[in-house]
């Protein structure tokens, strides 16, 4: 039979709903972990495994319910302080979270007839249920006949319903217009069964004779199979009280009793307390109602259709350079006539317009780090569990928003981070404490703005990397020869750990260890056009900072030229643009290099490997200073033109792939020019070959050049 | 071969040679303009241009063939060809007309010193015989 609970858009909003859920689920149960069980919270959690309930029985997907099922019970029981938390309960609620993630998962392509096994789980949950609540169990029978003994005294006097202000501003103006405001106490036969049903089944019924405002206990957040017998309803009604006594005796079936009285409003100071006591709860409702109006507030938006409007918006971002430097060019031409003034007001309001509606389109596909940080605290915990470790995860700034394409391309790199600092970084607690250091290791994830970027930092207080180390086992990995190793400075010996290969843990375990790792963090960040540090002090921790741009479709590009030919770079890679004396431009070994604030940094002509001549009888060269993941070198062009937001366009697959370009873009005047891919640069200085081969093809051309560059080097 | 004869060619001048492209192969014709190199290890690939927000590479069909290269004069024409569901602009020195043929003979091995491999075929008209080039082949081997 084919329900409308097969439809695609049905299974899609309940996987939705599940995903959230679940999240909901994970960060509740991380902070019940945490902290003592505050009412609320578990109130809070309670829900989410009913509203997972709810919604998986909908879909007819059994398994899911049990299980959620077993477990709203096993919060129920914590809810009604029937059950203590314990590390045993935290672990198995963990392990349905799992279990329910899978379940989910495998909901997709197997609908119902999913293979995972629950029983396991099911079995663990009751155990738990079943050996913990049984001795506290019948106390608590008793205590609640008790309260049910008091209740019924304390009807009349006491403010039993919570009520909320709409529903008081309801009530008072039900009074005024000279309705009274009933209470009905309807006690449910204790052999019926699904009493919640029937009480809401009684709340309907009462509905129809009155308006009923609230109950107690709140019908709507029982438990299906709760044994509540007693229910209140308050009642706005023009009945009197025997009226609706008598009335809903003969309406009400399957009901024991049937009392009405009164509904006192209580007096301030009971208001009060009943207000201190159910602060909490209501706290929770307000949230929930924020969250609802929130909802009918946003739209789901296929993420190709955010695509397509950024590519939009880039060519409008042209168009509307170009029409500006038309204005201009025609503003210089017809001085005297206004209509040009006019197109040049148009041009400057569109040009308004566009860059706020590119900022909108930009901010509508950005989100918040949160969801990613949200991964954290589980992965921190169940590592640092295994490891037997005990470190305490920091995470500030989760509300930074940033491309939802780059917050999943940084995923990854940021869990490496975070499993290499927790397995290598931060030491076991024995080691901790001879070391004099603070038994507890911190993690810090921190992310910010900076102008143009987002900085992610990952930083640990841990045992630092042992540079002598890592040194020694570039070597025995051959990623370095034993000659050049002597050579390098501390910052290159550290950046050695993003070489392919490059591990200086002596065990590999499953977290980590293979040396891969680090290889594909860079990877990464240079995709993302990012730029990683390391700082490293031994004995004192790490710290990685991640340089992140905001978005990929369009970026501030530095436009430059070289001879004649203009070209832009991402400035996101830009360090800084320094001009220098030529005669300080040394060469070592055919390869330039230049020392700029103290950093030796190799040098890029780019005129050599373009065929292009440089540019003589120059005193000072520009020369940009580039970075790309934890790489720092500097290239040498003849101009500066400036900045402009650039939109990246392909250079099509019948060029193909070019060394150092990564696509083009159309500029003001409608001519193109190339990007320069930066991670394609770098490689150029280690690329001896490409080097050699295109210096015999430009040797024709540019002889003379070369010639000058020869005599440059004698005169060193 | 005879089918080649229903169809409409245009024909264009490289080096003072004719040739002609089959006219569905053509995306548009366009006057020369700014092109920005691109320094790939194409050696016959001239640059890039902007047509119409879209950047295509431009491809230089004089080196191509070992021919001298083309002056920019204000005959000079970028012929747009749309090949592999990608559009790529050749620079031709004239574009003269669209032509019919009345016959079209097997290329030679050699035409005009180019490998005849790289040719549909010869078309015969009164003026004289146009070479019929296999675009596709000359762009791509």
């Amino acid at each position: 039979m084919a329900s409308i609970y097969e439809s695609s858009e049905m299974i899609g909003a309940f996987l939705d709903e599940v995903e959230e859920q679940l999240q909901f689920l994970e960060e509740g149960i991380l902070e019940l972990e945490q902290k003592e069980e505050k009412p609320e919270l578990i109130q809070k959690i309670f829900r989410v495994a009913h509203t997972l309930k709810g919604s998986s029985s909908a879909m007819g997907y059994d398994k899911m319910k049990n299980l959620t099922h077993e477990m709203e019970n096993v919060f129920d029981k914590i809810r009604n302080n029937l059950l203590k938390i314990d590390n045993t309960i935290i672990n198995v609620l963990f392990k349905c979270l799992d279990c329910l993630r899978m379940l989910k998962d495998d909901y997709l392509e197997n609908k119902n007839d999913t293979k995972i096994e629950t029983s396991e789980l099911l079995e663990e949950l009751r155990e738990i249920l079943d050996c913990k609540s049984n001795c506290v169990c019948k106390e608590n029978q008793e205590k609640k006949t008790e309260a049910e003994k008091s209740d019924s005294y304390s009807l009349t006097d006491s403010e039993i319903f919570v009520l909320q202000d709409s529903d008081r501003s309801l009530l008072k103006s039900a009074v005024l217009e000279g309705k009274s405001s009933l209470v009905c106490q309807v006690k449910i036969p204790k052999d019926s069964l699904m009493k919640a049903t029937r009480a809401c089944l009684i709340f309907n019924s009462l509905n129809e004779i009155g308006q009923v405002i609230a109950s107690s206990p709140n019908i709507f957040e029982l438990p299906d199979d709760c044994e509540v017998t007693l229910i209140n309803y308050l009642i706005v009604t023009e009945m009197s009280s025997k009226e609706l006594k008598s009335r809903a005796e003969y309406e009400l079936m399957d009901v024991e009793e049937v009392k009405v009285s009164e509904y006192m409003p209580a007096n301030v100071k009971e208001e009060k307390k009943a207000k201190q006591n159910l602060g909490e709860e209501k706290q929770v409702k307000c949230k929930k109602g924020n969250s609802d109006k929130r909802c009918s507030q946003t739209v789901r938006v296929d993420t190709e259709k955010l695509e397509h409007m950024m590519n939009l918006v880039g060519e409008m971002v042209i168009e509307q350079t170009r029409i500006a430097q038309v204005g201009n060019i025609l503003h210089g031409r017809y001085t005297k006539d206004t209509t040009v003034d006019d197109l040049m007001g148009i041009s400057n309001h569109i040009s308004r317009v566009v860059s706020e509606l590119q900022e909108t389109v930009m901010k509508a596909r950005m989100l918040p780090l949160q969801q990613l940080f949200n991964r954290f605290p589980r992965l921190v915990r169940d590592l640092s569990n295994s490891l037997n470790k005990d470190v305490d995860l920091i995470l500030e700034g989760g509300d930074t928003e940033m491309d939802r394409t780059i917050i999943e391309d940084i995923t990854d790199p940021l869990i490496h981070l975070v499993r290499n600092s927790l397995d290598h970084g931060i030491e076991s607690t024995e080691i901790r404490k001879a070391k004099g250091k603070p038994e507890k290791g911190i993690l810090k994830i921190k992310a910010f703005h900076q102008e143009n970027h987002v900085i992610i930092t990952v930083e640990d207080d841990g045992a630092g990397m042992d540079l002598e180390k890592i040194k020694r086992s570039a070597i025995e990995k051959n990623v370095i020869t034993e000659q050049a190793a002597e050579n390098l400075s501390q910052s290159e010996i550290v950046n050695l750990i993003f070489e392919n290969g490059l591990s200086t843990a002596e065990n590999v375990s499953d977290i980590s260890g293979r040396g891969v790792g680090m290889d594909i963090v860079r990877n990464h960040i240079d995709k993302l056009n990012g730029i990683i540090d390391v700082e490293t002090k031994e004995g004192e921790g790490t710290k990685f900072t991640i340089k992140l741009p905001l978005t990929l479709a369009i970026l501030t590009g530095l436009l430059v030229k070289i001879h004649d030919e203009t070209y832009a770079l991402p400035m996101s890679n830009i360090l800084e643009i320094v001009r220098k004396p030529v005669s300080e431009i040394e060469s070592v070994n055919k390869q330039s290099i230049v020392v700029i604030r103290d950093r030796v940094l190799p040098l890029i002509w780019l005129h050599d490997y373009f065929g292009l001549p440089r540019k003589k009888n120059k005193k000072n060269v520009f020369i940009v200073v580039l970075g790309t993941a934890e790489k720092r070198f500097g290239i040498v062009v003849d101009k500066l033109v400036g900045n402009q937001e650039i939109v990246i366009k392909p250079l099509g697959s019948y060029i193909g792939k070019v060394e150092g370009i990564s696509g083009a873009t159309i500029l003001g005047d409608g001519s193109v020019a190339c990007i320069f891919d930066v991670v394609g640069l770098s490689k150029m200085i280690n690329n001896k070959v490409v080097k050699e081969s295109i210096n015999i093809r430009a040797n024709n051309e540019v002889k003379d050049v070369d010639d000058k560059n020869s005599k440059t080097t004698e005169g060193i | 071969m005879n089918d080649l004869l229903d169809i409409q060619f245009i024909a264009y001048e490289l080096a003072n040679e004719k040739y002609a492209l089959k006219i569905s192969d053509v995306f548009e014709i366009i006057r020369m303009q700014q092109i920005t190199p691109v320094h790939s290890n194409k050696l016959f690939l001239e640059g890039v241009i902007n047509l119409r927000g879209k950047v295509i590479p431009v491809v230089n069909l004089h080196k191509r063939f070992g021919l001298p290269n083309y002056t920019n004069t204000k005959a000079t024409r970028i012929i747009v060809v749309k090949s592999r569901d990608e559009m790529i602009g050749i620079i031709v020195d004239k574009v003269s007309q669209v032509i019919k043929f009345d016959d079209i003979q097997p290329p030679p091995e050699m035409v005009a010193g180019i490998d005849g491999e790289y040719f549909e075929g010869l078309g015969i008209t009164q003026d004289g015989v146009v070479s019929l080039l296999k675009i596709e082949m000359v762009l791509y081997e």
